[in-house]
């Protein structure tokens, strides 16, 4: 809060000023004791007041005692940042039975200490409803925690026989005095109410203000993010269509340019058959040249859409990378088991082995929301087996999403098969489990 | 871990070594006394008794040290256990006068006995005569115990009843006996060559009506009885002797010239001065005895009688090492015996006081026939009153003096001016 430091001033103040009235309660009690002893006014005093007084040594020590044990346990907890609200509350509780003792031990002659802990406890829970609840108990011990209230129930002896001794110049020096010092000490404790709850209302209005600012950053930036998306979702189209001229153009250039040769060939063969069948054979094998070449650049348009790090690495570096990118990315523990040996296939089934592990993980996070997973690659002859384990929500009916259908289709097509589930080691999470015959390169 | 074993064991040590210590440590048990006698009469030897009472203390408790401060007279003693109070050093067992009771009892500078009197079995309160026991209740509850008492009794000038051929009453004796020996005496006095006589000095309506079965206050102090027929009767009766001595005001002097057949008298200068050799000191000139007081209609030959107290202080830290003490100051046979040798009063504890041996001494040095013996004794101090104190006892006997005095001066009817009085007095002692 702006004002701070202030309040802060404020309270070292009011310590001062309640520190002082203790003190003075306690010399004049004390002093005024052994003087009416020097002055053998004892039997009168002790006539007078009808009560057992207390040792003269022990009001001081015991008010100024807890005094300081209230200050200091003050300072302690405005100086620990106490997280938790029960704490908090415990803390302030403690602090207002502190208070309250402070009171009782000086016979209820003074319960200003009350104005001092109440600015304390207001300034330091922010909590509506608990701050009213400590507001009432110390107002409450401020105006009742009179010894002229509570003489009836906690019989003491009153403190004007003790002053009863001066003269009456002396005796209104001395009241005079306390009087100042007991409207100082509520002079400021209004002083820091009112800077308390100017400076709160300044600080809601500036909370007011920037929460404008945020709501005003918030829309725009939703409106970025809605042109974004728009943006993406038009990139993806035009990429979408600069592949499939792509794919298009690849056709045309390779398998049309192939075919086109093949079906020529092939016609002019099934023309010069019959006449000249050397002719025809010669044109044949020219007939498959054409379609190993063809074939080649179908293979090389394909490795061209291979993944990118299969691209750059083996099988093996570049599972390994994916493992080691996906634990960075989604901060996610990941066990990569590899007891298959050595990883060279054929590049379809690489494909396959990689996109498989790749889904699985994203799925895993995605869906299942899972923090460790588990890769493991097996192989048993000619039939590697991968399964991905995690320790995610897992799903009770697993509905097959693009993802799987399309592991699926994959698997299909090299004759191997997908089996995904909840963990069958009772545990909680999914597990998918891909087989796939190995053809060799 | 080792450490932490370590940390024990020496705080254990430590434990161990303190509590040693404490129990080797010697405690000093203060009591508060006062020098001279409180019935003022004079007397030698004033701490004898306590010294003894000490010496038997310290011998049975080898670890304990009794103290006490000296040369405090009875005129100071009440403001420096005052003082002592003030300041949180008052002794643990101290003497208490029988106008200080109620204050130090209530103000809670003394302690309740109840609780430590029934828990001790080899404490017999019934030893003790009910009035000096009353003496030290408050609030229903016991805050004191006595030491030594005196009875108020009736002084007689034999000589002067010789002289006037009057026989010498008994103890049994009324307020008729008692007015007409005074209107004797008051009728033949102008006749007498020498001087004039007088029938009685110092006798006063409150003396009448404790001997009435009555007394001015309730024992709470809550409620003034002035207005009760028993006090009416008391005061009409002092009304008709106070008649007697029309216009002469009887003094002292009167009296110590042998010129006074009756004066109450506390039973301690009887004490003193009646056998050798403080006979010769005072009251030599004529020969005296102590009677009983007068009976009124009402009630019997009661006397007030005075107590003085011993109590524990509430802040004691030897509370049962005081009790102790206390007990055998009060009540232990020998110290009290002691009393009849080193002070004037009257031991509280019956068995004492009623000792054939002690009477016999006490009776020795006195010459001739003497109307006291065990049986008076007894009588006195088994029917006696102990006048209740209350907080605001000395204003509310100030204001029914006060009312008394204006009745007996008035031509007025007496009873509506005491009941008057009486209201006024209710109201002050309940505001």
């Amino acid at each position: 809060m702006k004002n701070e430091k202030q309040l802060r001033e404020l309270q070292k103040a009011m310590t001062v000023v309640n520190l002082t009235v203790l003190l003075y309660y306690s010399i004049i009690c004390t002093a005024t004791t052994f003087r009416l002893c020097a002055a053998r006014g004892a039997y009168d005093f002790l006539y007078q007041v009808s009560l057992l007084p207390e040792r003269p040594w022990e009001m001081p020590l015991r008010s100024l005692a807890l005094f300081a044990a209230l200050c200091g346990f003050m300072w302690r907890k405005n100086h620990h940042n106490l997280k938790k609200l029960s704490h908090r509350l415990a803390f302030c509780f403690a602090e207002m039975l502190l208070c309250l003792g402070v009171i009782a031990s000086c016979h209820f002659y003074y319960s200003g200490v009350a104005l001092m802990v109440l600015a304390d406890l207001v300034h330091y829970i922010q909590h509506s409803k608990y701050r009213m609840c400590f507001m009432a108990v110390m107002m409450l011990c401020f105006a009742f925690g009179k010894q002229e209230i509570l003489s009836p129930y906690l019989p003491s002896i009153p403190f004007f026989n003790y002053l009863d001794y001066y003269d009456q110049s002396v005796r209104g020096f001395f009241s005079g005095g306390e009087s100042l010092l007991v409207s100082v000490n509520i002079l400021l404790f209004v002083l820091f109410m009112v800077l308390l709850f100017t400076g709160q209302k300044e600080e809601n209005i500036r909370i007011r203000t920037l929460n404008a600012q945020l709501n005003y950053t918030n829309r725009q930036l939703n409106d970025a993010y809605a042109q974004l998306k728009e943006n993406a979702a038009q990139i993806q189209q035009m990429t979408a269509v600069q592949e499939r001229n792509r794919l298009a153009r690849e056709i045309h250039d390779t398998l049309g340019h192939t075919l086109t040769g093949i079906i020529m060939s092939a016609d002019a063969c099934q023309v010069i058959m019959d006449v000249a069948p050397d002719e025809a054979k010669k044109r044949i094998g020219i007939i498959g040249d054409t379609a190993r070449e063809g074939l080649k650049d179908v293979r090389r348009s394909i490795k061209a859409l291979r993944p990118d790090a299969l691209e750059q690495h083996d099988l093996e570096g570049a599972l390994s990378k994916l493992v080691e990118n996906f634990c960075i990315t989604t901060n996610v523990a990941v066990e990569y088991r590899q007891e298959a040996g050595s990883l060279s296939f054929a590049p379809d089934e690489e494909d396959a082995v990689y996109r498989i592990v790749q889904e699985s993980m994203t799925n895993a996070v995605r869906h299942g929301g899972a923090d460790t997973i588990t890769v493991l690659l097996k192989r048993t002859e000619q039939r590697l087996t991968i399964r991905v384990t995690d320790n995610g929500k897992g799903c009770e009916i697993p509905t097959e999403g693009f993802g799987l259908s399309h592991m699926k289709e994959r698997l299909k097509m090299l004759h191997g098969t997908l089996c995904f589930e909840n963990r069958s080691d009772g545990e909680r999470g999914f597990e998918v489990t891909a087989e796939l015959p190995l053809r060799g390169k | 871990m080792k450490k932490r074993i370590l940390a024990a064991a020496v705080a254990l040590l430590l434990l161990f070594a303190g509590c040693w210590w404490n129990g080797r440590r010697e405690i000093v048990l203060r009591v508060g006394a006062y020098s001279g006698s409180y019935w003022g009469t004079d007397t030698g030897g004033s701490y004898q008794i306590l010294e003894d009472a000490i010496a038997r203390f310290e011998a049975e408790h080898p670890n304990v040290r009794v103290e006490y401060t000296s040369g405090i007279g009875t005129s100071e003693y009440s403001e420096w256990l005052a003082e002592q109070v003030l300041k949180g050093q008052e002794p643990d067992v101290c003497f208490v006068f029988p106008e200080d009771f109620h204050l130090l009892a209530s103000s809670g500078v003394l302690m309740e006995l109840d609780g430590l009197m029934s828990h001790d079995e080899s404490f017999d309160k019934t030893m003790y005569y009910p009035a000096c026991l009353e003496s030290g209740k408050w609030d229903d509850g016991q805050y004191a115990l006595p030491y030594e008492s005196t009875p108020t009794m009736m002084f007689v000038n034999k000589t002067l009843l010789e002289r006037f051929d009057i026989e010498m009453p008994e103890n049994d004796w009324t307020w008729n006996d008692f007015y007409a020996i005074c209107e004797k005496i008051s009728a033949q006095s102008g006749t007498q060559a020498d001087n004039w006589s007088h029938g009685y000095y110092d006798y006063n309506w409150q003396n009448a009506l404790y001997s009435n079965g009555t007394s001015l206050f309730t024992a709470d102090g809550s409620f003034c009885t002035l207005g009760e027929a028993k006090v009416q009767e008391a005061v009409r009766f002092y009304k008709r002797l106070r008649a007697l001595n029309p216009g002469y005001i009887i003094t002292a002097k009167d009296f110590d010239l042998g010129r006074v057949a009756f004066r109450p008298f506390l039973f301690s200068e009887y004490k003193v001065y009646q056998p050798y050799p403080w006979r010769v000191k005072k009251y030599s000139n004529f020969e005296w005895d102590f009677i009983e007081m007068p009976a009124g209609p009402e009630g019997g030959n009661v006397s007030e009688i005075q107590t003085m107290l011993l109590g524990i202080t509430g802040r004691s830290r030897h509370k049962e090492l005081a009790w102790e003490f206390l007990k055998l100051l009060s009540g232990d046979e020998t110290i009290q015996k002691e009393l009849s040798i080193w002070s004037q009063g009257i031991s509280p504890v019956q068995r004492v006081a009623e000792d054939e041996e002690i009477l016999a001494d006490l009776f020795e040095d006195i010459p001739g026939e003497n109307t006291i013996d065990r049986t008076v004794i007894h009588e006195i101090m088994s029917t006696a009153v102990s006048v209740p104190r209350f907080s605001r006892y000395e204003q509310a006997e100030s204001m029914a003096e006060r009312a008394v005095n204006a009745a007996l001066e008035s031509d007025q009817a007496l009873d509506s001016q005491l009941l008057t009085a009486q209201r006024e007095i209710n109201i002050f002692l309940n505001q």
